[in-house]
């Protein structure tokens, strides 16, 4: 170790150097965790408000996800950037209640390579349908030419009750075809002028269809 | 250096300034967002829709789908208006069948109109749709003391947007019938 006598100028300078690069480093180093605190937070809680949702701007009944303000001049921010961002166009949720589904009753992601049957009752609105589609949105090919059953083109049990196969191969009764599509998104669309515009969502929620999952290959 | 230096020499304004620059971040990047996409429904739709004229689009099928989930349970006329040049005026009768919609969805996505059928009677519309500044349309004919024959259209303010006119899908049996309401759905532009 050299005494203080011993010292130059020159081991001065670099002592000084050396000691500024250490708090520039420092500070570069309280920058650089503020930055990217500041980004994932920001940036991660607004990627998962408008993709996810939240129940601030959704209604979730079993598998199905509703955006309750979805198509609303008033609509949310969250709601907003949702439809934008994914290019889909959106009726009033005044009139018309759109529900996704991409998991069955029990949480399991919707896959072609499993048969599903879609179970409910007729909501009680004027008009109601139930399409597939993979899960880019897009329709899935089949022979059947076969992409939604409607309130006008289900075939309902005697009940008033309907039970449609969602399976690749052909199934009698009500059978939507999904072909080798991959992951699954059901939409489950009802259509109804008369609910009162300012009806609390518990007061318009009707039961919507379970999904079970029957087997997988 | 045990915790209680390292809280002594930890940068506080950073650590308070954190959450509150996250909150902005997010206030920010929620409110670009819709802008910020290339594949919003208008931009995805516009270049396929003539201006100001309603077209029925053909049954959607795979690999044809002009948006992403679209259910294909309704065929569909749509008209892309722009009414920078004048008002447009949107004319559709909805038959008495459940299912049948109208709507009006601006540029941005927002629903700014929407009628459904009535079941047991038809529903004839007819919008004017003007520039958002502009509400202005005239005196009315009671006003110019005409008795007026028709319903008074109904004015929105929009001024770039798809009017969507959709019939449901009843099978193949009442396809010509569902594609004929459709086209005589009726969207047309005026000068001012």
């Amino acid at each position: 170790m050299l005494s203080h006598s011993a010292l130059t100028p020159i081991h001065v300078v670099l002592h000084k150097v050396q000691k500024r690069i250490s708090m520039l480093l420092a500070l570069l180093g309280d920058w650089a965790a503020f930055t990217g605190i500041v980004l994932i937070l920001g940036l991660g809680t607004s990627w998962y408000m408008i993709d996810i949702g939240t129940p601030l701007t959704t209604e979730r009944q079993g598998p199905w996800l509703s955006w309750t303000s979805a198509g609303r001049a008033d609509a949310d921010p969250y709601t907003r950037a949702h439809f934008a961002r994914l290019g889909t166009l959106q009726l009033s949720a005044e009139m018309t209640l759109t529900y996704v589904a991409n998991t069955d009753s029990e949480g399991r992601r919707l896959h072609s390579s499993c048969d599903y049957s879609i179970e409910g009752r007729e909501p009680g609105t004027s008009w109601w349908s139930l399409s597939v589609f993979d899960d880019r949105g897009e329709l899935i090919p089949n022979t059947a030419r076969r992409y939604a059953f409607t309130s006008q083109s289900i075939a309902l049990r005697p009940d008033g009750s309907f039970l449609i196969a969602l399976a690749r191969d052909a199934r009698p009764g009500n059978w939507l075809p999904t072909g080798g599509a991959g992951r699954l998104a059901l939409i489950f669309t009802t259509v109804d002028p008369s609910t009162p515009l300012l009806a609390k969502p518990t007061e318009t929620q009707k039961p919507l269809p379970a999904i079970r999952r029957i087997q997988c290959r | 250096m045990n915790l209680r230096d390292k809280l002594k020499h930890a940068n506080w304004q950073l650590i308070l300034a954190a959450p509150i620059a996250a909150g902005i971040l997010h206030i920010c990047a929620t409110l670009a967002a819709p802008y910020l996409t290339a594949a919003s429904a208008y931009s995805r739709l516009a270049p396929a829709l003539p201006v100001n004229k309603i077209q029925v689009l053909r049954p959607l099928a795979p690999g044809a789908e002009p948006l992403p989930f679209l259910p294909a349970d309704a065929r569909y006329a749509m008209c892309r208006f722009d009414t920078s040049a004048g008002p447009v005026t949107v004319t559709a009768t909805l038959p008495p069948d459940p299912g049948w919609m109208l709507a009006v969805i601006t540029r941005q996505g927002d629903n700014v109109y929407a009628a459904a059928s009535t079941p047991g009677r038809a529903t004839p519309i007819t919008l004017v749709l003007v520039p958002s500044e502009e509400y202005f349309l005239g005196v009315t004919p009671e006003a110019r003391g005409i008795a007026r024959n028709m319903e008074p259209p109904v004015p929105i303010a929009a001024t770039r947007g798809i009017v969507v006119v959709r019939g449901p899908d009843m099978g193949l049996s009442y396809r010509t019938q569902v594609e004929a309401v459709l086209k005589r759905a009726r969207c047309s532009g005026h000068s001012f």
